[in-house]
């Protein structure tokens, strides 16, 4: 398989190469629908819990009027400091679970290289 | 108002000096434009988060949310949590694509993605309706702060003009002569200083305390107890009247049943006698339009309908929603929050700094730790200053920079160095109100680099002067920030010019909010669908933009305009409705999707390239062979230049 100079990028419309390293427009697609379940599987859980709590404030009178700790009632007490929990947990577990996915990409490509690589080598062999 | 400061402006002096030593430092390693606009594109999580957080934590943050926290009680608490929760969107949806696309601006990207030079020109018009939208707030700011710390003008200005010119000219030459490695830098700084000021005053007010002379005790910040004590009375809030509607009997009762609600618990000056004394004297002396400062029951907007039904007293406590928003408002403004700051183009632009996709992620998880620390801090200081402010009007020894009606504070954006003067002292006050202007200078600094790539970089290098040298880049770069520096202190002057000043009780959070919606309808929709659904086309793109960005800028000014009696305050019809509706997010985003996805749909026309587009977007291959080459790491800001 013949290397373009490492610095150079060449991009067809069915893959897309940087040096020996190649992306095909397959094995990116495979992760995009990885990455785009994670990502909306996330931002649907985001949005829910979000607009949950306005939604809470609008219809659910001791969500808003009854105090449990002090004069925190628990609408108080979950915008002010639960909430920030919630994003944080949440963005933790997302960046991890998308940098594994990016692991995934990875692997896929190199395998795509290592096989075209052994194609050519067992052609001219 | 008036008294000078002077611990207070030697802090902001020595902060002012310390951003332009770093300004001219960082020149020297600023030589092409990938310096200029994206610090060479190397720049750490941890760095870049400090600097994303001292981009994103404004005047608004500062000042605005521990004011809006201090006046409207859990209503003002949802501006901190939505201001937080934006970045998810980023984290889930924007910044790793954004970053891999791996270009200089948004309208880069725009071009990118969709290949028509139109749909750059869309985008820079979007990206410069956007900042100049949230440059006003920052001026306005900018204007009030110098007058509460300073209290006079310069050169035959007034007070709140010099603060404008001031703080305008500051910028203009700090990110003129630093460029983004420079401002990235000041950014850095300026968080660390925000953050350490609003962390200081909370350990001041709970460690310190106030002493509340009038009543013998000192009192320390308890959250859930200051919570319950606040909560215990009716939810009272500074407003206006004028001198003729004072002379209705009916309202000058009710204004006095307030005041007497307001002053219950003083023991010492701010008795009701004196308040009415007050006001009688400014009824006396004043004509029939002159404005009163007076206090007033909190309505509950959110459920009036129920406590009219059932009879039921309708005011409001402070832990209780319902003070800034209906039903329909509450909704609203959590969708123009958490939508709006993935349509910032400041704060996107910060994401072709990052090494790496993946860095992209990392440097958003660690601003959401740091700015959610912030935002849990700002509404402790927020609910403290009810108290203590309160307590210091009380026993006579309130700064006498800031004018009190009821106990409360008349501009409830005064309370950050008004507590900090009452707990710490002037110190304190001189820390806080460089905070301020720091938080001031990030912001405003992060939108010139934004507003200035848009025109030098998107327009001058790629149509006007194609094969211009990296001299005449850079220094059309600089050119366009001294342009929009001087449109900033333009805005500053106009906005108490026209009166907007006056027209809306909390103005800073209002004009973010603005700015938020503007970006939520422009750029989020053109951007989720641009990198989540290869079916976009450019003309649906386009088509969404108009109508988000478009549709959100007609309908602010129309609220505007209602707010400024241009539009009749009874207006009836679609005009009445839409100039009604203070944040059109709620509408506007839906309709920017819908539009991009029916002319997509009906267009069909893909860009050739569209499969290339999708893996430069969505693959790695570019940052595989980067880690190979030890280029993924992150360099440090002071290397000689990118090359």
């Amino acid at each position: 398989m013949a290397t373009p100079p490492s610095n150079e990028a060449t991009m067809t419309s069915t893959y897309i190469r940087h040096g020996d390293h190649v992306d095909t427009i397959e094995s990116v697609d495979v992760v995009f629908r990885a990455q785009r379940k994670l990502s909306f599987t996330y931002g649907a859980v985001f949005f829910a819990v979000t607009l949950a709590v306005p939604a809470m404030t609008v219809a659910i009178e001791g969500w808003w009027e009854t105090t449990i700790w002090g004069g925190f009632t628990a609408n108080y007490l979950f915008i002010s400091l639960l909430y920030y929990i919630f994003l944080w947990t949440m963005a933790w577990t997302f960046s991890k679970k998308a940098d594994r996915l990016d692991e995934d990409l990875a692997k896929m490509a190199d395998k795509i290289t290592a096989d075209a690589a052994a194609a050519v080598t067992g052609s001219e062999g | 108002m008036g008294d000078l400061n002077t611990i207070a402006i030697v802090l902001v002096v020595i902060l002012v000096s310390m951003t332009i030593a770093l300004s001219v430092f960082s020149r020297r390693f600023t030589r092409t434009t990938a310096d200029f606009y994206l610090a060479g594109r190397k720049v750490g999580s941890f760095s870049n988060a400090s600097a994303i957080s001292g981009d994103y934590l404004s005047a608004a943050s500062f000042l605005g949310v521990a004011a809006a926290v201090y006046a409207s009680g859990l209503d003002g608490v949802w501006y901190a949590a939505g201001f937080a929760g934006g970045f998810m969107v980023v984290v889930f949806f924007i910044a790793s694509p954004l970053r891999r696309f791996g270009e200089y601006t948004v309208p880069d990207f725009a071009y990118g993605r969709f290949g028509t030079n139109r749909m750059r020109l869309v985008s820079v018009v979007g990206v410069l309706a956007t900042c100049l939208f949230y440059m006003a707030p920052q001026m306005y700011g900018a204007g009030t702060t110098w007058k509460v710390l300073v209290g006079s003008g310069l050169f035959g200005m007034d007070a709140y003009n010099t603060g404008v010119v001031v703080v305008g000219l500051i910028i203009m030459l700090y990110v003129a002569v630093g460029g983004m490695k420079g401002t990235t830098l000041n950014q850095i700084v300026q968080f660390w200083w925000l953050a350490f000021a609003m962390i200081l005053t909370l350990l001041f007010v709970t460690f310190g305390g106030v002493q509340n002379t009038a009543k013998g005790d000192l009192m320390r910040f308890n959250y859930a107890e200051y919570l319950q004590t606040e909560s215990d009375g009716y939810l009272m809030a500074p407003g206006t009247l004028t001198v003729a509607e004072l002379e209705d009997p009916a309202v000058y009762s009710q204004v006095e049943i307030a005041m007497t609600e307001a002053t219950k618990n003083n023991a010492g000056a701010a008795t009701l006698e004196e308040e009415m004394a007050k006001i009688d004297a400014a009824m006396a002396a004043g004509a029939p339009d002159d404005t009163v400062n007076v206090v007033v029951f909190q309505k509950n907007k959110l459920h009036q309908l129920k406590n009219d039904l059932l009879g039921t007293e309708d005011a409001l406590k402070f832990n209780q929603p319902g003070a800034r928003y209906d039903a329909f408002g509450q909704f609203s403004m959590v969708l123009a929050l958490v939508l709006g700051t993935a349509g910032l183009p400041h704060i996107l632009n910060r994401y072709y700094t990052n090494p790496s996709g993946s860095a992209a992620r990392r440097s958003t998880f660690w601003v959401l730790v740091f700015i959610g620390v912030f935002y849990i801090l700002s509404p402790m200081v927020g609910l403290a200053g009810r108290s203590m402010v309160r307590a210091a009007v009380d026993s006579g020894h309130a700064p006498a920079t800031a004018d009190y009606v009821g106990g409360l504070l008349v501009k409830s954006d005064a309370l950050m160095p008004t507590i900090a003067q009452i707990a710490g002292g002037e110190i304190l006050m001189g820390i806080v109100a460089a905070g301020a202007f720091a938080a001031m200078f990030s912001t405003l600094a992060g939108l010139l680099i934004a507003s200035a790539s848009s025109v030098g970089h998107d327009v001058y290098e790629k149509y006007i002067n194609p094969n211009a040298t990296e001299k005449q880049k850079v220094f059309v770069g600089k050119s366009a920030v001294v342009f929009f520096a001087m449109l900033a202190i333009l805005i500053g002057y106009l906005i108490p010019a026209t009166g907007l000043n006056t027209a809306y009780p909390a103005l800073i959070a209002m004009m973010v909010t603005w700015a938020f919606a503007v970006g939520a309808g422009a750029f989020v929709p053109m951007l989720m669908t641009g990198i989540w659904w290869k079916g976009t086309t450019e003309r649906g793109a386009i088509a969404g933009m108009l109508v988000g960005g478009g549709g959100s800028v007609i309908i602010i000014f129309m609220n505007m305009f209602k707010a400024l009696t241009i539009i009749p305050a009874d207006a009836t019809g679609i005009v009445g409705f839409l100039a009604g509706l203070s944040f059109p997010t709620l509408f506007t985003f839906p309709a920017a999707v819908l539009a991009i996805i029916i002319v997509s749909k009906l267009d069909g026309q893909l860009p050739k390239n569209v499969d290339e587009i999708w893996m430069r977007i969505h693959g790695n291959a570019h940052e595989r062979w980067e880690k190979e080459h030890g280029l993924d790491k992150v360099s440090g800001l002071f290397d000689k230049g990118t090359k």
